[in-house]
């Protein structure tokens, strides 16, 4: 049992768990900013994180293109389909009062992408090994491969984007306003459908980055999507819808809570605990552990 | 057949099935406050949503300068030179000030005049410029106020729309608001101005209308419908006690 407490394993957990967390953290983001402006629970975030593990994947397996440099083509390409997810899927139903509907549309987009993937690509695990990939620094103790440190360096260079993005651009400001009263967005001349394409884009953007790390760093198929989407919502339940900073923050506070779980336990013990704390976060602090604020609507 | 600037002819409008206003026609000239009056629930808000382009009449016609306001958009309205503050203020609390006044200038019209518009809002409530960078949830009543009508101000507008501005204030504040009204309006703003504060806004109004279940019970100058006993009796009698008797409407 002692040997449980090892500070050198303890810090390998930890890390390990904070890069896991980070990888829930932008997901959450992405669901923030979809949610928040349109207030749809984009289920499907996780099968589409999946769909983008796949395409680093191929372009990487196929092509012999490197997952780092093919970081920028992934993202614009996922710029391009949260646009047409937009235009294709939810412009009606984001518009309406009863979520029911677009909740009902990114339910049905999961199971269709989790399903096309399995066809496809058969549900056998995939994972994206580059030939410098385990090259590893010792810092500490600690065993930090590459993979790990350029993951959690994107996921933090992501965040920072978004961040940026939402505070000092016009655009931005319009999506937070939107995000808290969009009827008074409309009152001051917002165009309700232009942010929420800016939104939407934004967030499978994010997904293509969770996606890249989640290649590289885990082996992955495509039945992970929906534990990574409810992981997520988790996450951002304990953050706080609306703030960004949040969202991550909680992301990294579930990794941590399910690698130690993981680590102490089991896994199946680190899921039932991460559902518990979902459950308690719901009932005593339903507008996030860092107090966020309640949203119109 | 003088031109007004807005004009809204025969307007019904309705929620579901429940019809909120019927065969509302009302007009404001430029240059004016004009004043809608009436007791909760009369359709006050209904018209300025309509005409705001949030909800859309099922029969009438608003045209304003001429345009038909019929098909458009929130923000296209806004664009078009209608600013609306909404019953409520509705701001967004988690915005500074300043994020607040630079979305007041969202439309391109507005954009150009940004840093003019900004200057002017200050001069007009420098309280705001010591609070820029205070989130406006944090702004006391009558500070929000201030900002919800320095936003709408940020779109340079021709038409200004204001729902029970005076709601929730202290009388000094309430006060002040009216000057405040005033004031604008001896700046060329022409002023629509939706109130249950009547006996304020009738003294200041050029021009009023009395809503009464979505219907025009009475319409005339602000200082006739003021000594009008009907609407003595109807709303400032049972209200301020005994209405005053000399016409002392002073503007």
């Amino acid at each position: 049992m002692l040997k449980y407490f090892s500070v050198g394993l303890i810090a390998q957990v930890l890390v390990n768990s904070v890069l896991l967390g980070t990888m829930y953290g932008i997901t959450a983001i992405g669901l923030s900013l979809i949610f928040g402006t349109m207030r749809i629970v984009f289920i499907a975030q996780g099968a589409v994180i999946v769909f983008f593990g796949y395409l680093c994947y191929w372009l990487f397996t196929l092509f012999g293109i490197d997952p780092y440099l093919s970081l920028i083509p992934v993202v614009l390409a996922a710029l391009l389909l949260g646009t047409a997810f937009y235009y294709g899927l939810f412009k009606e139903v984001a518009a309406l009062k009863d979520r029911i509907g677009s909740l009902l549309i990114a339910v049905g987009l999961m199971f269709f992408l989790e399903n096309f993937m399995t066809i496809a690509w058969t549900p056998n695990p995939r994972a994206v090994v580059t030939s410098y990939g385990f090259y590893a620094f010792k810092l500490l103790g600690i065993n930090l491969t590459l993979t790990r440190l350029i993951g959690l360096l994107i996921a933090i260079l992501a965040t920072m984007g978004v961040y940026i993005f939402l505070k000092k651009t016009l655009i931005g400001t319009a999506v937070r306003a939107i995000s808290e009263d969009s009827e008074a967005s409309t009152l001051m001349g917002v165009n309700p459908n232009r942010v929420n394409i800016v939104a939407f884009a934004i967030g499978i953007g994010l997904a293509a980055v969770a996606g890249i790390n989640l290649a590289t760093t885990y082996s992955f198929d495509p039945a992970y999507g929906f534990d990574i989407a409810i992981k997520a919502l988790i996450a951002l339940t304990l953050g706080g819808i609306g703030k960004v900073h949040g969202a991550l923050l909680g992301g990294i506070l579930l990794g941590l809570i399910e690698g130690f779980g993981t680590y102490f336990a089991s896994s199946e013990w680190a899921q039932a605990i991460c559902f518990l704390v979902f459950l308690l976060a719901l009932t005593f602090k339903p507008y996030g552990l860092f107090g966020g604020t309640s949203q119109k609507g | 057949m003088e031109n007004h600037l807005l004009e809204v002819k025969g307007v019904d409008v309705l929620y579901g099935d429940v019809q909120a206003v019927w065969d509302l026609s009302i007009h404001v000239d430029e240059g004016a406050i004009v004043a809608l009056v009436g007791a909760n629930g009369a359709g006050k808000t209904t018209l300025l949503k309509t005409i705001s382009g949030i909800i859309h009449a099922k029969r009438g016609e608003i045209l304003f300068s001429g345009k038909s306001l019929a098909k458009l958009r929130p923000q296209e309205v806004v664009d078009l030179g209608i600013s609306h503050v909404p019953e409520g203020r509705r701001l967004f609390s988690t915005l500074t000030v300043l994020e607040n006044l630079k979305l007041g200038a969202y439309p391109p019209r507005a954009r150009p005049l940004f840093d003019k518009s900004l200057e002017r809002a200050y001069r007009l409530f420098p309280v705001l410029k010591e609070r820029k960078n205070q989130m406006a949830g944090s702004l006391s009543g009558g500070e929000q106020q201030m900002l919800a009508i320095a936003r709408a101000l940020m779109a340079h507008p021709d038409l200004l729309m204001l729902d029970e501005p005076s709601l929730g204030l202290s009388p000094l504040f309430v006060r002040a608001m009216f000057e405040l009204i005033f004031t604008l309006n001896s700046q060329e703003v022409t002023i629509l101005l939706v109130e249950q504060n009547i006996h304020q806004a009738l003294k200041i109004a050029h021009q009023a209308y009395v809503l009464k279940t979505g219907k025009i019970a009475m319409s005339g100058r602000g200082e006739e419908l003021l000594a009008n006993s009907e609407v003595q009796k109807a709303y400032i009698g049972e209200r301020w006690g005994k209405p005053r008797t000399t016409s002392s409407s002073s503007r």
